[in-house]
């Protein structure tokens, strides 16, 4: 007889980036599917799903709704570090806890929430300093107007200016926004050697198309020249964006083509956004399996158990161990340029990040 | 604009004065979150603590006699944990001089911008105390330097020149203008004296 236990989905399928909720939603919802036909579990997760419908203000009432109308402790959920912070109120009055499952710009490690996709020690540094190496050292910052790009290119500023380098702009969208004339205009002028991009959805779609203009007409910025670099692009968004994305430089955990991080039995993911909803779950279901009433469990209770460690978690910073890899758009599609072993989440950088560096090396 | 630089934080020593409590238990997972060490006093700070980069406090029951230094003389960083907003709680808390506060219940977050404003306040206030201690010296030789250029000027020098001389003898000696004042108001009285 297995145990039947509630678990919340949080993720929006409409508003600006719906794309990236939806693979979310496909990655978690496949691997309860999996769980579910799995006689080797001793539980079934039956999906309690809300859709704030890209409404940050919609993220906490319906994270309280999952908890309390629910048996659920446990949510999977949120697209933006601004929805995330939204629900940590509502988690800590109704004792729940949120796996957050994609990037984000670290400096926070709530005891509500596990993080299980990269940190900046996970992508922002690694790719910066594959950009110094290979482009320069000159950077134009730009992002969407809230914390993900002020919080991601603050840092790219103090590395590059710590490296020797300089910051030649900065400039913000509001999310949605896709009047990206002045910053392609500034960056034309400007001629920096690369353009760290964190704008979101439509943004990033008009912003990568009018790139590729200035590419087609400038020879300064021809394929080859000042990439654009990304650390939450992944495939889910290739489609919509089309021939716009070839050359974008990315960092993630995982790109497609390369081993699953969680066993999917053939299932196969479409994105890291996919692959690490999908691995949560399968984390979570690990950890509740065989120990009935865990899913009760403080979530620090949950985290101390041996078995998150032997998954990647650690129980100080909530955050998991995960490969990086540095990927370019070829020809529609991911191509690893670079990848190195798990690296443990580091949020707020003091693990110290030299011990990064010799782990790099070239995918052949 | 004031640019904030991150102290270094991975590995740093953090202490708490604070009786066994969830407080201290929820500092402590905040703390080692973020990669600090951390060391609980209870009921007093020993001299020793000077050496921790940041002190927590616990407001509600703090006094004076628990401090190995006068009040308003921190030697490191120190964070306030403040309960109770009682008048008397806060003019204690603000004789002691707390760098930030945190208030109480401490939940999952506050630690980590606590330990950079603090961090920041406690570098400020250091360097203001520095330059006003310099400041207040050389006012205090102000009359020093009259005097000097009375001095030289009593040789026959117009004041104009008197003072550029004075100038001139503080970079040949290489101190400071008012160093130069005080040796030579100095060398002036043993002159007299020894002229009886």
């Amino acid at each position: 007889m297995k145990r039947k236990i509630d678990l919340g989905i949080l993720f929006s399928r409409s508003g600006s980036y719906k794309l990236l909720g939806e693979a979310s939603l496909t990655g978690a919802l496949k691997a309860i599917a999996q769980i579910n036909a799995d006689p080797r579990f001793d539980i079934t997760f039956r999906a309690v799903a809300r859709d704030p419908e890209g409404n940050v203000d919609a993220y906490a009432p319906l994270c309280e709704e999952i908890l309390r109308e629910s048996g659920a402790r446990h949510v999977i959920g949120c697209t933006t570090s601004w929805s995330r912070k939204e629900v940590i109120p509502s988690l800590e009055r109704s004792n729940g806890a949120l796996w957050y499952p994609v990037p984000h710009e670290g400096f926070e490690t709530s005891d509500r929430i596990v993080y299980t996709h990269a940190c900046p020690n996970q992508h922002l540094l690694p790719l910066l300093d594959h950009a110094f190496a290979r482009y320069g050292m000159r950077s134009y910052l730009t992002g969407s107007n809230y914390i993900w790009g002020w919080e991601m290119n603050r840092l790219a500023r103090e590395i590059g200016l710590r490296a020797g380098g300089s910051v030649l702009g900065e400039r913000y969208l509001p999310l949605g926004a896709t009047d990206v004339a002045r910053i392609v205009a500034e960056i034309a002028e400007m001629r920096p050697d690369f353009v760290l991009n964190q704008l979101i959805g439509p943004s990033q779609y008009a912003f990568l198309t009018a790139m590729a203009e200035l590419r087609a007409r400038n020879p300064y910025f021809a394929q080859g020249h000042c990439p654009v670099l990304s650390c939450n692009l992944t495939e889910c968004e290739l489609p919509t964006i089309g021939g716009a994305a070839e050359g974008v430089i990315a960092a993630g955990p995982w790109f497609c083509g390369l081993p699953d991080l969680s066993p999917s039995r053939g299932c196969g993911f479409g994105s890291s956004f996919e692959a690490v909803a999908h691995a949560s779950v399968m984390m979570l279901a690990h950890m509740l399996h065989d120990r009935p009433g865990a899913e009760k469990l403080p979530l620090s209770d949950l985290l101390a158990l041996p078995k998150a460690a032997q998954m990647g978690i650690n129980a100080r910073t909530h955050h998991t161990s995960l490969p990086v890899v540095i990927a370019q758009v070829q020809a529609g599609a991911f191509v690893p340029l670079k990848s190195m072993g798990p690296v443990e989440g580091d949020p707020y950088l003091t693990m110290g990040r030299d011990t990064l560096r010799p782990a790099l090396r070239v995918v052949t | 604009m004031r640019r904030l630089q991150i102290p270094e934080l991975g590995g740093a020593q953090a202490a708490i004065l604070h009786r066994p409590h969830v407080t201290v238990v929820a500092l402590t997972r905040q703390l080692e979150a973020i990669g600090l060490n951390v060391i609980n006093y209870w009921p007093n700070l020993p001299v020793a603590a000077r050496s921790n980069d940041y002190l927590f406090l616990d407001v509600d029951t703090a006094h004076d006699d628990q401090f190995p230094w006068p009040l308003g003389e921190a030697p490191i960083p120190t964070i306030a944990l403040v309960g109770s907003e009682a008048p008397g709680r806060i003019e204690w808390l603000m004789n002691f001089g707390a760098d930030a506060q945190i208030l109480k219940p401490v939940g999952t977050g506050g630690v980590y911008s606590a330990l950079l404003i603090a961090r920041a306040t406690f570098d400020a206030r250091a360097e203001m105390t520095a330059r006003i201690a310099s400041l207040r010296a050389r006012l205090g030789q102000r009359q020093t330097v009259v005097r000097a250029v009375a001095l030289l000027a009593a040789r026959g020098k117009s004041e104009d020149a008197a003072y550029d001389q004075l100038r001139a003898m503080a970079m040949a000696w290489q101190i400071s203008f008012e160093d130069a004042a005080e040796r030579i108001v100095a060398n002036a009285r043993q002159q007299e004296s020894e002229l009886g």
